[in-house]
């Protein structure tokens, strides 16, 4: 490619603006792909960039109310044309967080949003709450991206991101004490309608949706018959699972209008581009970032001034 | 914890100079970088193909030798991905992270060093040797038989030991046992304390740490796990310690650890085995975030 499609509605080097904030710019890193932004910081490329150049956020690492230690080993099993991932969400709580991570990365410059996931709805607004007070005054807190994929205790384990109904009452209550930051929810593709999901979101009062997370996966080792995870099934991510998470990106920009994030399997500009077709107006790279830790800056680079790489 | 004096990480292209196989499951890769990459014996690498053809998860391979922008690399083809590594010809495009995690101590005093390697283990006790070593040093290698061993690399005083006494090249020598075996015998007579290093497969590991501490010599493994990202952000590769401590994670604490560090009856199940291991939840989110 050497220019950008004339199509595009706008600029992808450009700002983005979703609810009350604007963020410097529309390729993001996802969730869990690049820790809290600050593993990885020191890499460098041979012309001595690091790996921040021209991004809009990072996404944290999800944090939860209290430390997680995560699932057994082995966690991670490459496929032919993706990943699985079984991490259990280890983290090192909110506490922590706001005490070392949030501190680090405000001395860094770093643009970031905050991913939250909690066990009841009502933890979302605690957290959001505490995050607010913690992070008020760090001007790269963009915001929370709420991760609904926890079986929701006070349900029976029912997953969160499945019942539009919790979805909404999880982003109520983040949204009360949001501020003036953004507020996306993260939704899943697990189920047959993502539309619903999303309009229920925004009905809570989130900004954007991101769209989407992990697909439910597994592979078998062939040698010995069993799952190659401990846990059986995981998160499948990476190339494999983009023309999902276009369709759902899709349905979601016909259906309801909610502004889209949109993330799943992005590793070139090219990818990028076929996200802001449907509709996306920022997009997160995920898989690809844990790869290399270059990959979203490059997915930047390729769509500033329209030499996409 | 990563040591300060070790440089940081560089994402490099690199180009294949050339490939070779040194034994029956060796391959040798040396990549010319596009900028030096300094880096220790112990440490690793990320490897993958460039551009489109990258595949979705980089392969964790051991340094053999960094030399300026010259970086050596020995592996044995398990599966696709290093498969995908075996058939690139000469010039053939690459990206690398390197270097990445920790190394193997340089000796700080006279004791012998016992460098116990296995199979494809020994690409950083080789290296290490060729820094470090001195006449004192015990540097021992084990392989499945005398095919599987990369004659070319061991010359004395490296000692070899086999699983199976076949395939043994005319004017070269290896002793029937596994590798700890044959540091036994070696260092039955000594009355020196010596510092074990070791690096190979898990049985190996863990006989190496029991050895050492059955003598109550220290003891400096390199871990091997599946690693999503290698440098620290995914928290794929983590190795459980001694009374449920906290994880190690293999790419960045490691893989260098002290043995004791490791709790070696939990380190490197099969999957199955470490559900149970772990009293893992019976439960089963149907996804996760990759996080």
């Amino acid at each position: 490619m050497t220019a950008l499609p004339a199509w595009l509605p706008f600029d992808p080097a450009s700002p983005v603006t979703l609810g009350p904030r604007t963020l410097p710019g529309r390729i993001w890193t996802a969730s869990g792909c690049f820790g809290y932004g600050l593993d990885g910081a020191d890499i460098r490329d041979a012309r001595g960039a690091g790996p921040f150049a021209g991004l809009g956020a990072v996404v944290t690492k999800t944090v939860t109310p209290a430390p997680r230690r995560g699932n057994p080993p082995p966690r991670v099993w490459g496929t032919v044309h993706g990943a699985l991932n079984s991490i259990g969400l280890e983290n090192v709580g909110l506490d922590r967080f706001l005490d070392d991570v949030v501190p680090r990365l405000a001395g860094a410059g770093t643009p970031f949003v905050v991913s939250l996931a909690g066990t009841r709805p009502d933890e979302f607004g605690v957290m959001t709450r505490r995050l607010r007070a913690a992070a008020l005054d760090v001007p790269g807190w963009h915001g929370v991206e709420l991760n609904l994929s926890c079986p929701n205790v006070a349900k029976g384990g029912v997953d969160f991101g499945r019942d539009p109904d919790t979805v909404r009452a999880c982003t109520e209550a983040a949204a009360a004490e949001i501020g003036e930051r953004l507020l996306t929810a993260k939704l899943t593709p697990n189920s047959a309608r993502i539309a619903p999901l999303a309009a229920a979101a925004a009905a809570g009062g989130a900004h954007a949706v991101t769209a989407v997370n992990t697909l439910v996966g597994m592979d078998v080792d062939l040698r010995t018959g069993k799952p190659v995870l401990p846990r059986r099934r995981g998160g499948y991510s990476g190339p494999g699972i983009l023309p999902v998470a276009l369709a759902k990106v899709d349905e979601i920009v016909l259906e309801t209008g909610v502004p889209v994030i949109g993330v799943g399997g992005i590793r070139t500009a090219e990818d990028a581009l076929r996200f802001f077709a449907v509709g996306a107006v920022a997009v997160q790279v995920g898989t690809a970032q844990m790869d290399d830790p270059f990959a979203a800056a490059a997915v930047a680079a390729g769509l500033n001034g329209g030499g996409a790489a | 914890m990563t040591d300060p004096a070790l440089s940081a990480p560089l994402r490099l292209e690199g180009r294949v100079a050339a490939q070779a196989r040194v034994s029956a499951s060796m391959l040798r890769l040396d990549l010319h970088l596009e900028a030096p990459a300094p880096a220790s014996p112990g440490q690793f690498c990320m490897l993958n193909l460039a551009g489109e053809s990258a595949m979705t998860l980089s392969r964790p391979l051991s340094i053999l030798e960094a030399d300026g922008d010259r970086l050596s690399l020995l592996y044995k083809v398990v599966g696709r991905g290093t498969r995908l590594l075996a058939d690139l010809p000469p010039q053939a495009q690459v990206r690398v992270l390197t270097p990445l995690g920790t190394a193997f101590p340089a000796p700080q005093d006279d004791r012998p060093r016992l460098l116990l390697a296995g199979g494809v283990g020994l690409p950083p006790l080789h290296w290490w040797h060729r820094v470090h070593g001195r006449a004192q040093d015990v540097p021992c290698f084990g392989a499945r038989d005398g095919a599987d061993a990369p004659w070319p690399l061991l010359p004395s005083p490296w000692r070899v030991s086999v699983d199976a006494l076949r395939d043994v090249p005319a004017g070269r020598t290896a002793v029937q046992g596994n590798v700890v075996e044959l540091a036994r015998g070696l260092t039955a007579q000594s009355g020196a304390d010596h510092v074990v290093l070791a690096c190979g497969p898990v049985p190996l590991l863990a006989a190496a740490a029991r050895f050492a501490a059955e003598r109550g010599w220290p003891c400096h493994v390199s871990l091997e796990e599946r690693m999503g990202c290698g440098y620290g952000v995914c928290r794929g590769c983590v190795a459980p310690t001694p009374h449920d401590g906290p994880w190690r994670l293999v790419c960045k604490d490691g893989p260098v650890l002290p043995a004791d560090a490791v709790d070696w009856d939990r380190f490197g199940l099969a999957p199955a085995a470490a559900a149970q291991a772990y009293d893992a939840p019976t439960r089963l989110l149907p996804e996760e975030d990759p996080a």
